[in-house]
């Protein structure tokens, strides 16, 4: 069965470069969310075990995402993608939940990594 | 660039260039040990490469501050950025003469520097460059116009004649301070004066005599007033005076002896000898001149009163409550 | 004219595009103002536009709340690509930062010129060289400018003699988190640069 992951972030631009960033071959049912709300709602709704995170959003940022994952117990494994790279904000993130962070700009390699140590990737 | 004899040619050339180039090169290692220095450093300072080679900055020039300057470097080492120095901050980073002497016009240049990371293949920043240029001419031109901006701005403020606040300076100042009364309760006091029967100086002697009356008159003006206090030339024979701090007794007596001085005082205008008195009228600020113009006009009606009274006198206004 | 504006005028893939490079660029400035000072910096979403002459102003007194600003001003110039980089500061920021900066020395106009410096070095070369690098353009710094100390935001820059009519804005708002520092980046583009750097963007909209 195809793996749900969920690429939340405001700019179309963040999203297309992150969906390129993917390992080939992956097989997943990729949803795209434009907001931290919107992205709130398809892990709700199961579009999100692995999410790939933004910070900086209007309507809910990234840190209300997590927290709202945190609160209601979501099945979500979160990794922060920010062009926030200042330590505290990686931190602050870790903190409340997030498995891992990439620096925006995403380097391609850094997702396959990631998803690899995590186990993630172990089927591929 | 292909072909590896040209290549070497080229950076023949290229550090001919920078040997030559008329900007200030330094690369200075991690503990600030000057690796590189090239000839326009030499040429200014004297030093040749080989006088201060693996020296440490601060021993070569104690003129510059350490501290001040690790501040500027160290964020180059440590966050790989470039940052600026200007000589608004400080005018130069080496003290370096003067060298131009028909057109230099500063005893020391001024200089604008920059400072760069140098990375290293791994990566690392271990050296950086220090960019130093000569911005004399900016600085000095820049100050030129600063001083004659200052200038303009004064020339603006001032009656040629008098050298007292012409009146559209003093009525400025008149306001701001008629501000300053409304909220402090420190007494403040006007004094309108001018000229008895100025019409006939100037019928009888002329108007140069009649300029040069003024004239007089102003400086000792100037003579008898504070540094604080406020002088205009409100009109042709008429000036204002602010006396800040200044309660209505303490202003009859300023105005009594300045009244007195100049009934006393005979101008020599070529082969004319020439006598002359003032009327004064002060008004002491009240919380009933809601507007400057109530207080300018107190006074004006006091100094009416000194004339219809036989002039040469000083009349204080008496407010009718 | 109309025909003129339509060219100038930012497609939404476009506009995206440039607000997503400057968050991640003003990302790094941050990055580097939060090592510098020890903080954590407040980033909001950057605003980009095509703005007139006229509108300079209007963005430019849009940027500040408070009164009184220092200002420093630098060029940046990169593969046809040139541009000014406008640092406003509030003039209220300077005790606290000077508080973070480690300033010892007094805090008279020298003093916070000293620190509108050190700032701005880092805020506007990390800015640029993360734009630059996203867009594969090296961009050189020319020296930075004091436009002036303690004046009002209006008296900034002189209206009425620009020589172009429309062009790149892109503004950025900075604040440190729990302390009173606040400062706004416009980077602005020539006319001339705004063809070549939108080709850049398509580039990678690609």
């Amino acid at each position: 069965m195809a793996l749900p992951v969920l690429i939340c972030d405001d700019s179309s631009f963040a999203r297309k470069q992150m969906k390129r960033a993917l390992p080939e071959g992956w097989d997943i049912d990729l949803t795209f969310a434009g907001n931290g709300l919107e992205g709130l709602e398809a892990i709700r709704q199961g579009k999100g075990e692995v999410v790939f995170l933004d910070l900086t959003m209007p309507e809910m940022d990234g840190y209300g995402v997590l927290e709202a994952i945190r609160k209601e117990d979501l099945p979500a494994m979160v990794i922060v993608v920010s062009g926030d790279i200042q330590p505290d904000a990686q931190e602050r993130v870790k903190k409340l939940g997030a498995m891992a962070f990439i620096k925006k700009p995403i380097d391609v390699k850094k997702a396959t990594q990631i998803l690899t140590e995590f186990g993630i990737l172990s089927e591929v | 660039m292909t072909k590896p004899g040209a290549e070497f040619g080229e950076m023949h050339w290229l550090m001919d260039v920078l040997q030559s180039i008329d900007v200030g090169l330094v690369i200075l290692d991690r503990d600030y040990k000057i690796q590189l220095w090239n000839s326009f450093m030499e040429n200014h300072s004297g030093l040749c490469p080989d006088d201060v080679h693996d020296k440490p900055l601060f021993e070569s020039f104690t003129d510059i501050p350490e501290t001040w300057f690790r501040q500027k470097a160290e964020p180059v080492f440590e966050l790989k950025t470039r940052t600026f120095t200007i000589w608004e901050q400080r005018p130069y980073l080496f003290k370096f003469k003067n060298s131009r002497p028909i057109t230099g016009r500063s005893s020391t240049m001024y200089q604008n520097s920059s400072i760069m990371p140098l990375e290293s293949i791994d990566g690392t920043v271990n050296h950086i460059c220090l960019i130093i240029y000569d911005v004399t001419d900016i600085a000095v031109n820049q100050k030129d116009l600063t001083n004659a901006n200052g200038h303009l701005a004064y020339l603006s403020q001032i009656d040629n004649l008098t050298e007292l606040l012409n009146r559209e300076f003093w009525e400025k100042e008149f306001k701001r301070e008629h501000k300053r009364c409304i909220r402090t309760s420190t007494p403040c006091s006007l004094v309108m004066f001018d000229i008895d029967n100025f019409k006939t100086i100037n019928n009888n002697h002329g108007h140069q005599a009649g300029d040069e009356v003024i004239r007089t008159l102003a400086s000792m003006v100037r003579q008898t007033a504070r540094e604080t206090d406020i002088c205009g030339r409100y009109g042709g024979e008429e000036f204002s005076i602010l006396l800040v701090d200044t309660d209505a007794t303490a202003a009859t007596n300023f105005t009594e002896r300045l009244r007195k001085k100049v009934a006393g005082l005979v101008v020599n205008i070529e082969e004319h000898e020439i006598q002359f008195t003032i009327s004064a009228g002060i008004a002491e600020y009240s919380k009933k001149f809601e507007k400057p113009s109530l207080w300018l006009e107190a006074a004006e009606k006091a100094l009416t009163h000194a004339k219809n009274n036989g002039r040469n006198k000083t009349t204080v206004y008496q407010s009718k409550e | 004219m109309g025909a003129y504006a339509m060219t100038m005028s930012l497609t939404e893939d476009q506009r995206d595009c440039y607000q997503e490079i400057t968050n991640v660029a003003m990302g790094q400035a941050a990055d580097r103002l939060a090592r510098l000072l020890n903080v954590y910096v407040i980033l909001p979403i950057p605003k980009v536009n095509m703005i007139s002459a006229s509108e300079l102003h209007m963005a430019l007194a849009g940027t500040t709340v408070s009164d009184n600003v220092s200002a420093v001003c630098q060029g940046f110039i990169g593969s046809g690509i040139a541009g000014e980089a406008l640092l406003v500061f509030n003039d209220a920021s300077f005790s606290d930062l000077a508080q973070l900066m480690n300033y010892k020395g007094p805090l008279d106009r020298h003093g916070e010129l000293e620190l509108l410096m050190d700032v701005s070095s880092v805020l506007i070369g990390a800015c640029i060289h993360g734009l630059g690098e996203q867009i594969e353009v090296s961009f050189n710094q020319g020296h930075p400018v004091v436009l002036g100390q303690h004046c009002h935001v209006d008296d900034l820059v002189k209206s009425g003699n620009h020589q172009w009519s429309q062009t790149l804005a892109i503004e950025i708002h900075y604040e440190i988190e729990d302390v009173n520092i606040s400062c706004d980046l416009l980077l602005l583009f020539t006319e001339d640069s705004v063809a070549k750097i939108n080709q850049q963007v398509d580039y990678l909209l690609d």
